[in-house]
């Protein structure tokens, strides 16, 4: 783990779960800024500083931004969050760099979530291949179902995990999930947002979800109000750091 | 060029019969009038008409702009064919300096910057010329503002052991990527013709800060054509890769397996095709074996209707009758048929 030693766009301290190979770095953090503050709107990318990383620039990669919206009715309150992807590469050995877009200015706080690997290119070897294991995911009742290209490739420092949501028993749609991940190692612990589901009111981007994995079980509550909507399948695309790296 | 070898010839200028005779620097020097060998390239009209414009807007400069470019210059020594180094005037130095960074796209820079700064040689393990490849590789990157200017020369006899005076400015500055500089097209758009092998080509390669539009001290090398390109070619997959008598459908694609890591770095703009939500690209051959597998990558749209919804998709990669393809498969999120995929996805 390590701390950001500052960043252009005022978001306070940074923490970073790592892992460092010699061409590649595992990257996790979560953290949210504020975009009508001064440093944020005057810069032209968004920058974090940090302690030397063991690779000195990378090719671009893609970390996740995410809005909260509620919206409430005579009939209850509905949730709208919603978010996408941004570019981000490794600049140099001491700043990460994030593109800006004005897209959600308007929507903040805005959260930033980092489950990226930042990789060299042209390292005279090709592309190591992983071992692809399906993903089973056991709920009590089982009253959530994955899609088929739900899976995990599992490395010695860090896993790579995608989740396809597929359907859920009608009277758990409003409950908190609780879902046993079973091939997912058991030293990850991560905020992982849940890309898709139907987003009336912002149906430019879509909603955005959050779960926290932790000890392999998989918990979310809180979810956009078009979840559900056909052709909209929520999922998540992870790269995670384990807790066994010094 | 001859330096006169007498003080008998003390206060000679002018010109007759081809030769000039002239005093720069406190030395008496006699020059035949050097005629072009070759036809005159693009780049070079190019710069003739930059420098022109570059050396009219000297004028324009205020007299404060013009003393700083003066104290700039009585820090910076000229090239000098004996030794001894040319004084430069400021103006000088402006349209040197300017003509640099016009040739790499950059604006005019009115104010001189503040001192000089020394700019780093470039350093490479090999250039491979074939037919079919020009390219430098094993380049130590600079970072930005460093761009890379390679000259090179057409083939000459493999017999010539000094022909830099022949090279023409191939790069007038590009980025590495990541260490190699593949600059076949540019090569063959300016020289005209492919490299013919058993013939030697020089290259002289520099770096230009084009913040100042400084350049390095010139690299010289020389290479024999080879009929093969080297082996251990990096693997990645590029619009000039695609088989153009199929359709595909991506407007740009760089997938690249050149990672020596547990992951393809995947770029594509995909446009879909046939109501089916994916997008295939047809390749003009086969991929390695180590390649060939499912990946995965995340995709943002992008269409004209101001989407960005972020997906998922899967890359199937496989070799089929002597060619490839790679089809990227939409998964999660809402599909839009218009949407660039871009980073690290993991392969198995």
């Amino acid at each position: 783990m390590f701390n950001s030693t500052g960043n252009n766009f005022g978001a306070g301290q940074i923490s970073f779960k790592d892992y460092q190979a010699e061409n590649y770095v595992v990257l996790n953090s979560k953290f949210s800024f504020d975009p009508t503050n001064a440093d944020y709107q005057a810069c032209e990318q968004l920058e974090i500083y940090v302690p030397d990383l063991s690779i000195d620039r990378s090719a671009v990669g893609a970390v996740f931004i995410r809005f909260v919206e509620d919206q409430h009715w005579s009939w209850g309150d509905s949730v709208y969050d919603g978010g996408s992807i941004l570019k981000s590469w490794v600049k140099d050995k001491n700043t990460i760099v994030i593109e800006k877009q004005p897209w959600f200015d308007q929507n903040g706080p805005l959260i930033i979530y980092i489950l990226t690997l930042y990789p060299q290119l042209n390292q005279g070897v090709n592309t190591i291949k992983g071992t692809q294991q399906r993903l089973t995911v056991t709920t009590e009742g089982d009253y959530l179902r994955f899609g088929y290209e739900t899976f995990v490739v599992v490395f010695e420092h860090w896993a790579f995990i995608h989740m396809l949501i597929s359907g859920c028993t009608y009277a758990y749609r409003e409950s908190l999930w609780e879902a046993t991940l079973e091939e997912l190692p058991a030293d990850i612990t991560a905020d992982v947002p849940i890309c898709g589901g139907g987003n009336q009111f912002h149906p430019e981007c879509d909603g955005m979800a959050e779960a926290h994995i932790e000890n392999r079980v998989f918990s979310n509550q809180r979810r956009v109000m078009g979840f559900w909507d056909t052709g909209h399948d929520p999922f998540v695309y992870a790269f995670l750091v384990r807790d066994n790296n010094a | 060029m001859i330096a006169l070898p007498s003080i008998a010839f003390e206060g000679f200028s002018g010109s007759a019969k081809g030769v000039t005779a002239r005093r720069v620097g406190g030395r008496n020097i006699l020059s035949v009038k050097s005629r072009p060998t070759g036809a005159t390239t693009n780049a070079q009209v190019v710069r003739r008409a930059s420098m022109s414009k570059i050396s009219k807007s000297w004028k324009q400069l205020t007299n404060e702009q013009m003393r700083e470019w003066d104290r700039l210059a009585e820090h910076t020594s000229g090239q000098s064919a004996f030794g001894q180094k040319a004084e430069l005037t400021g103006m000088n130095l402006y349209i040197r300096l300017n003509v640099n960074r016009a040739m790499a796209g950059e604006a005019l820079l009115s104010t001189a910057p503040e001192s000089t700064v020394a700019v780093p040689n470039v350093e490479y393990t090999q250039i491979a010329v074939t037919p079919e490849l020009v390219a430098i590789t094993g380049i130590k990157h600079q970072a930005s503002p460093y761009k890379l200017v390679v000259k090179m020369s057409a083939g000459q006899s493999a017999g010539i052991s000094n022909g830099w005076s022949k090279t023409v400015i191939i790069t007038p500055g590009i980025e590495d990527d990541w260490g190699e500089a593949d600059v076949t097209t540019l090569y063959l758009k300016t020289i005209g013709v492919e490299p013919v092998p058993g013939q030697k080509v020089f290259v002289e390669s520099y770096w230009m800060d084009t913040s100042t539009g400084f350049a390095g001290q010139p690299v010289q090398d020389s290479v024999i054509v080879t009929g093969e390109a080297p082996h251990g070619q990096r693997v990645k997959v590029t619009m000039n890769n695609l088989d153009p008598t199929e359709e595909n459908n991506v407007s740009a694609i760089d997938v690249d397996f050149s990672t020596g890591a547990p992951v393809a770095q995947f770029n594509a703009v995909c446009l879909g095709h046939s109501n089916v939500a994916s997008s295939i690209v047809h390749l003009d051959r086969e991929l390695p074996a180590e390649v060939i597998g499912t990946g995965i990558c995340l995709g943002r749209s992008n269409g004209p209707d101001g989407k960005i919804v972020a997906q998922s998709y899967m890359v199937w990669v496989r070799n089929y009758y002597g060619k490839a393809d790679m089809t990227f498969a939409h998964r999660g999120g809402y599909y839009v048929a218009n949407t660039e995929c871009f980073g690290a996805g993991v392969m198995y």
